[in-house]
This record gives C-alpha cells, sequence and structure tokens, in this order.
C-alpha cells in the first residue's frame, strides 16, 4: 500500500519526499481539476530530480472534439519527458495512447463509475492498466472490488469529494441573472434542506462542486491494507494542512508495518480542526422506488 | 462527408432520413408515440434501468411493445444503463438473453460490463453506448466501435461544430439528443442527489437536487440575502426543432427525444411535431420553409422554457432557469378519441381533464392537420346529456362537425 498525493507545491515535494511518498498526480492544463497547474518543464524538471518517484498527470477531462487534437500533441510531450502514467476518465485518452504505441500506466480515474469488479476487469482487457475505485460506494464495496480485481487499485484516503461537473460556467451565469458582484475565490453554496455545503469554482473547463469535509480512512488501515495506492487530495487545503496530512498518513502507514496504534495520529488529525466525513464507507444510497419512498416517508416522520 | 441526399429526377433528395427515437414510460405511451410517427422507442425494464420513477417495462410489457411496434415496422430499444454497483450483478446474463429472445432490436448501456457481455453471449440486439458516458469525442467513439458497440448516443454537451467535425470522421451510428430536459451536469457525473439525500443519480434514483435553490456563500458570509435570487442550476428543456433541418443534412443517424417520464399528451405532441417536421424537410429540402407551427405546438406541451442547449455554444445565463415563475405552463390535455361516427357527427372520447360545454377545443393528429371546434354537447355512456366531463378515463360522446380519427387528441385552448 503506497500513498499517492496530488500535489499542490512543487517546493514541498522535498517533504513529500522525505516522508517516503513516491507517488505524485500532477495537474495540467488539461486537467479536469488541481490544486495547482504545472507547466511541462516543470515537470520535467520534477522528474529529473527526483528519478525514484512516479509522476502521473491528470488527463482527466471529457474533451470536446475540438481539444483532440491539441490533446494528442500533449500526450506526445508528456511521453517524452517519461511520465509514469495518465489517470483519465475519457476514453478518447485512452484511445489516443494506444493508437500512438505509448506504454504508459493508464488508471482509469472517472471518479464516479468504477463501481464493480467486473467492469474494471473488463476494461483490464481493453488497455487500463489501473483503476481509482470511486468514492460514492461502501468500503465493503471497495474492498470486494480489490478482491476480485487483478489490476492495480487506488483508493480515495482522504481530502474533498467530487461531487458535480458542469460543462456550463454556473457562477457566471448566476451572476449575470441576479446582477451580484461577488469574489469567486472561496464560494461555497448551501443546500436550503440539509443544510450541506459544499465549494464550488468554475476552472477554463467547467464548473465543479466538492464537498466541504474532508474524507478520511486513517483508522482504517487494517481493512484496506490490500489497496495498491491510497489517494490524498489536496485541493483545498493549504500547504501546512497537506504537508500536515501527508505526514500524518504516512506516519500511519509505517504504524501498520510497526502494529502501533493510530488513535495519536486520529488526535493529531482532530486537531487540524477541518470537517471530517466517512462519505459513504459506512453508508449505502438507494436507487429503488420502493426505497426512495421507504426514505422520504421516514424523512416526513422526522419533521414532525 | 455522410451521404444525405442524391439529385433524383432533377430534384434533390434526402436519402438518410434520420430515426425519430421517442421515449416511453409505459405501454400506452409507447403504443401513442409509435401512432404518432416514431420510428422507435426508448424503455426501461424493471431492472438495470436508470428513471426508477417512470413506471418501467415488465418483460411481458416488453414482449408486448415489440409485438406491436412489429406492426408498424418501429423499433424497440431497452436502457439497460444503471452503472452496476458489486450486488446489481446478479440476473444480468438472463435479462439479456430474455431481451434477445423477445426481438428487442437494442440495449442503451453505459457499464463497460453489460457491453461486453451482451456481445460475448452473441446477441442479435444492438448494442448503444447510453449519453451517461458523455461521449464528446471520436477517439472515445473509436473506442466503443473497438468494443464492438453498434452506435453512441452523444453527450448533451456537444455543439453543432463539433458533432459537424464528429460526422465527418467516424462511421459510427450516431444518436443525438434533439428534445428534452437537460442534465446541467455531465451526465454520469453528478453526485448531488447521492450526496445530498442518499439517491443515487447513476443508478435511477436522481433527486433532482440541481433543480433546487441554494444559498450562496463567501467563506462564511452569506451571499444570498432572503429577498435575492437563490442561487440553482436548473437548465431550460432543449428543443432544437430550428434546426432539424441542418442536422438532417449532417447525416446524424437517429434524433432522440428525452422524457421516459413524461405524459402522453406530452410524448404524443413531441413526436407528431418532429415527425411532421422532418418528414417535410426530407420531402424537399430545397425548398423547405420553416414556420412557427412547430414552435407553438412544441410550447403547448412544453413544461419549462425551451432553449437551444449547447447547439451553438456553452448556454448562458438565458439557457438557465432562476425563478419558478420561468416555468411554462402546461396545455390542458382533456380528451382522447376512441371513435368517429361520420354520418351522427359524434365522437367516442376517452376523458383525461375536466372540460365543459362551451370550451375551445384544438384537436391534434397523427395523421391530419390541426382543427378547433367549440363543445356543444357532452353525452355519457347512457346518452344522457351533461354539462361537464369531469370523471377521468370516463366514456363519452360528443358532437363534433369536423373529422376526427382514433387516437387524435384534444387539449382545451386556454383563452
Amino acid at each position: 500500500m503506497k500513498l499517492f498525493i496530488s500535489l499542490n507545491n512543487k517546493s514541498r515535494l522535498y517533504d513529500y519526499h522525505d516522508m517516503g511518498i513516491h507517488y505524485y498526480l500532477l495537474g495540467t492544463p488539461y486537467s479536469f481539476y488541481t490544486p495547482h497547474i504545472f507547466q511541462i518543464d516543470e515537470i520535467k524538471d520534477m522528474i529529473a530530480s527526483y528519478p525514484d518517484c512516479h509522476f502521473y498527470v491528470g488527463l482527466n477531462g471529457l474533451y470536446d472534439q475540438d481539444k483532440i487534437a491539441e490533446l494528442e500533441t500533449y500526450i506526445d510531450k508528456l511521453q517524452d519527458i517519461h511520465i509514469t502514467g495518465i489517470l483519465f476518465q475519457d476514453f478518447g485518452v485512452l484511445q489516443i495512447v494506444k493508437d500512438k504505441g505509448y506504454h504508459l500506466d493508464m488508471m482509469y480515474a472517472p471518479e464516479t463509475l468504477n463501481t464493480n469488479a467486473q467492469s474494471i476487469n473488463t476494461l483490464a482487457k481493453l488497455g487500463i492498466t489501473s483503476a481509482f475505485i470511486s468514492h460514492v460506494i461502501s468500503l465493503e464495496e471497495q474492498i470486494q472490488i480489490k478482491n476480485e480485481t487483478s489490476i492495480p487499485l487506488m483508493m480515495f484516503a482522504h481530502g474533498v469529494e467530487y461531487m458535480a461537473a458542469s460543462k456550463r460556467k454556473l457562477l457566471s451565469n448566476y451572476k449575470a441573472a441576479s446582477h451580484k458582484e461577488f469574489n469567486d475565490d472561496h464560494l461555497m453554496i448551501q443546500d436550503r434542506s440539509s443544510k450541506k455545503k459544499m465549494h464550488i469554482f468554475e476552472n477554463n473547463h467547467s464548473t465543479l462542486i466538492f464537498s466541504e469535509e474532508r474524507l478520511y480512512t486513517l483508522d482504517l488501515f487494517n481493512q484496506i491494507k490490500d489497496m495498491d495506492y491510497l489517494y490524498i487530495e489536496t485541493l483545498f487545503m493549504d500547504d501546512n494542512e497537506a504537508i500536515e496530512v501527508a505526514s500524518i498518513y504516512s506516519d500511519a502507514l509505517s504504524s501498520i508495518n510497526y502494529d502501533r496504534d493510530v488513535k495519536a495520529l486520529l488526535a493529531l488529525l482532530y486537531q487540524m480542526n477541518k470537517p471530517l466525513s466517512r462519505g459513504f464507507l459506512f453508508d449505502n444510497t438507494v436507487y429503488k422506488l420502493e426505497d426512495v419512498r421507504k426514505i422520504d416517508n421516514e424523512k416526513r416522520e422526522s419533521n414532525h | 462527408m455522410r451521404n444525405v441526399s442524391q439529385i433524383i429526377d432533377g430534384k434533390r433528395q434526402i436519402i438518410k432520413k434520420p430515426e425519430l427515437l421517442s421515449p416511453a414510460g409505459n405501454l400506452e405511451k409507447l403504443k401513442i408515440a409509435i401512432i404518432y410517427g416514431a420510428d422507435a422507442v426508448f424503455i426501461g425494464g424493471k431492472e438495470f434501468s436508470l428513471r426508477s420513477q417512470a413506471s418501467n417495462f415488465t418483460i411481458d410489457d416488453i414482449k408486448e411493445a415489440v409485438a406491436f411496434a412489429n406492426q408498424y415496422h418501429a423499433k424497440i430499444h431497452v436502457t439497460c444503463n444503471i452503472i452496476l454497483h458489486q450486488n446489481n450483478l446478479e440476473g444480468i446474463k438472463e435479462y439479456l438473453q430474455a431481451l434477445d429472445d423477445i426481438g428487442v432490436t437494442a440495449i442503451i448501456v453505459a457499464d463497460p460490463y453489460i457491453m461486453m457481455l451482451a456481445k460475448e453471449m452473441k446477441l442479435k440486439l444492438e448494442v448503444h453506448v447510453s449519453t451517461q458516458l458523455s461521449t464528446l469525442n471520436t477517439k472515445a467513439i473509436q473506442f466503443y466501435q473497438d468494443m464492438g458497440m453498434d452506435r453512441v448516443v452523444l453527450g448533451r454537451e456537444v455543439t453543432y461544430e463539433n458533432l459537424k467535425d464528429i460526422l465527418n470522421e467516424t462511421d459510427m451510428d450516431i444518436e443525438y439528443f434533439i428534445h428534452g430536459a437537460m442534465c446541467i451536469h455531465y451526465s454520469g457525473r453528478c453526485m448531488l442527489s447521492n450526496y445530498l439525500v442518499r439517491r443515487d443519480a447513476n443508478r435511477g434514483g436522481c433527486s433532482q437536487s440541481c433543480r433546487w435553490y441554494y444559498d450562496l456563500y463567501d467563506n462564511d458570509t452569506l451571499l444570498t440575502n432572503e429577498n435575492d435570487m437563490p442561487f440553482t442550476m436548473s437548465s431550460k428543456d432543449m428543443a432544437l426543432v430550428n434546426h432539424i433541418g441542418e442536422l438532417i443534412e449532417l447525416g446524424v443517424d437517429s434524433f432522440k427525444i428525452e422524457g421516459r417520464m413524461k405524459s402522453l399528451h406530452y410524448i404524443a405532441t413531441v413526436v407528431s411535431t418532429y415527425r411532421k417536421l422532418i418528414d417535410s424537410y426530407c420531402d424537399d429540402p430545397n425548398h423547405f420553409i420553416m414556420n412557427d407551427f412547430y414552435v407553438k405546438e412544441l410550447e403547448k406541451a412544453a413544461n419549462r422554457a425551451l432553449c437551444h442547449g449547447f447547439f451553438y455554444e456553452n448556454p448562458g445565463v438565458n439557457e438557465q432557469l432562476y425563478n419558478i415563475r420561468d416555468e411554462h405552463p402546461t396545455q390542458e390535455f382533456v380528451l382522447r378519441v376512441i371513435d368517429y361516427d361520420e354520418e351522427s357527427h359524434i365522437a367516442t372520447i376517452e376523458q383525461r381533464n375536466y372540460f365543459k360545454v362551451g370550451d375551445k377545443i384544438e384537436i391534434f393528429s397523427p395523421s391530419h392537420s390541426n382543427l378547433f371546434f367549440i363543445v356543444k354537447k357532452i353525452y355519457n355512456e347512457d346518452k344522457e346529456e351533461v354539462d361537464v366531463a369531469n370523471h377521468p378515463m370516463e366514456i363519452l360522446y360528443i358532437e363534433c362537425d369536423q373529422y376526427v380519427e382514433k387516437n387524435d387528441m384534444g387539449r382545451k385552448v386556454i383563452r
């Protein structure tokens, strides 16, 4: 089990490396979202400076037809600088890499779709070489998928969770409709019914919504020890939080090996005073009409 | 470039007419969709289908649907487009085999496991890639083509210009949405419903949380005060009625109408309108003149304000709904014709909504132009004269001087 982190600051790579973290996701102009956009030369420098590390690039958007040509050129550049792999969700990206005959670790990371082992095994026959399990399913299901899958799998371990993405400029459109002016940097929306708050922002490609809470798995390592990679999302973390979280998880990983208690590390995580959540790890969603009605009735009754 | 038209007897004629694909939530709607001109209808089964709140079809219903469609040379597509979880895998093989045995034309699939399973089982039915996979480019289409898929339903985010390039570069069968509600987020990639109410959008439980009202904060400072317009992500519905000619000329294989949850009246109106529009264009593309009949007709069934979606570019403020009052009132569907006696000028009808003597009714039909009449007399099943029709599904008799046909529908003209 290895830690895999979205790099938010090139200058902190030394610290992460020092903690024993060797797997990095790097944001690019073509990434769906990223805590930081790195230029090709920066990626090249990092690869040269840290030869024992594995650098993956996020080409994990959904790409319009008119972007395909420049995306192909960009993939050529990534191949030239010897990245380890690509996280993607558009099968167009996989097809480009296959057509060019490049041998990169192609990690299928569609946020919401890797929800059963058979589909991952099917895609393994079609060119994916690793996969990022969906974080909207239970821990039990994630472990079952790991047990029934032959390729390396990554599990979402810590950070704000992706919730939705729109190609529309939802904030800009709202500004135009409401004639309001506001700063876009730290916006959140809150559902009036559940009172849940969510991060919302626009980037060059889309509008994205993320949970306010950070999902955490620090005390679950004994159950997830067979996962190949544990992912830490540093989006919406400042440098200090990202370093602290990485350090705590790195220590927890060592604790497994030495059979130490993680309670002290958990206390450190709580002390950071950031909202934490279990996401869907111990909760199931419903979809059948009768189950939906049952939930609605329960909610109605609890309101009386 | 797809070969769409050719000169026959000195006149340019469309030789590649797109399939008109309608939704249906139950057998009655399916039959009406076909009678009103759909070339194909997509339906959901009881299992493995999104839209868990649509009525959905049992295997016996699907059998009846295929038998009915065959009479009209129409096709049935069945959605198997849930994103499977570990506990959803049981029974899928038997289900696919049953659909194939019945003679379903195609299944619409989002999960790669079902895609490959259907191909490995060597079924006769086609496998169509669902819009849930948000396919936007030819490289992704190539991936599915290499898998042996038969058709790709494009994401609603594909613009006209990108569609043109896609159709120029691929020979894959392409299905394109022309009408209906739009997900505000990328299909299959929205988990708002999952997070906010624990209802799984990718397995058919979507609560349409995007259409709710939200408060907007800058860190902890509330930006939307009590009297402000609330933040919402609700989209107007898409209607490409003004672009059908351009889309036919591109060589799109199938025009898809969204809405398995929609009413009988909606299905009949929308299918009928696009059927007439497509036929009219294809009859004489060089001299086709668009008139406002089609748009006005669609507005009579519209649940929401209409827009052109992503056809030109990324939708802006005018393509979203920020106030509930923007939503359109639906014209009132009041009757369906069961029979018409040309001698007595009496139409036997099935009542669908309240109407009364003196009301003006507009009749629309799959086979003739719209016509209007004032309700002069209504008789109940005992042939007793009544003033109002106020019992749903009651068989009634009304005087109508103009010729109407079985399956024509009537809507009350709202003054």
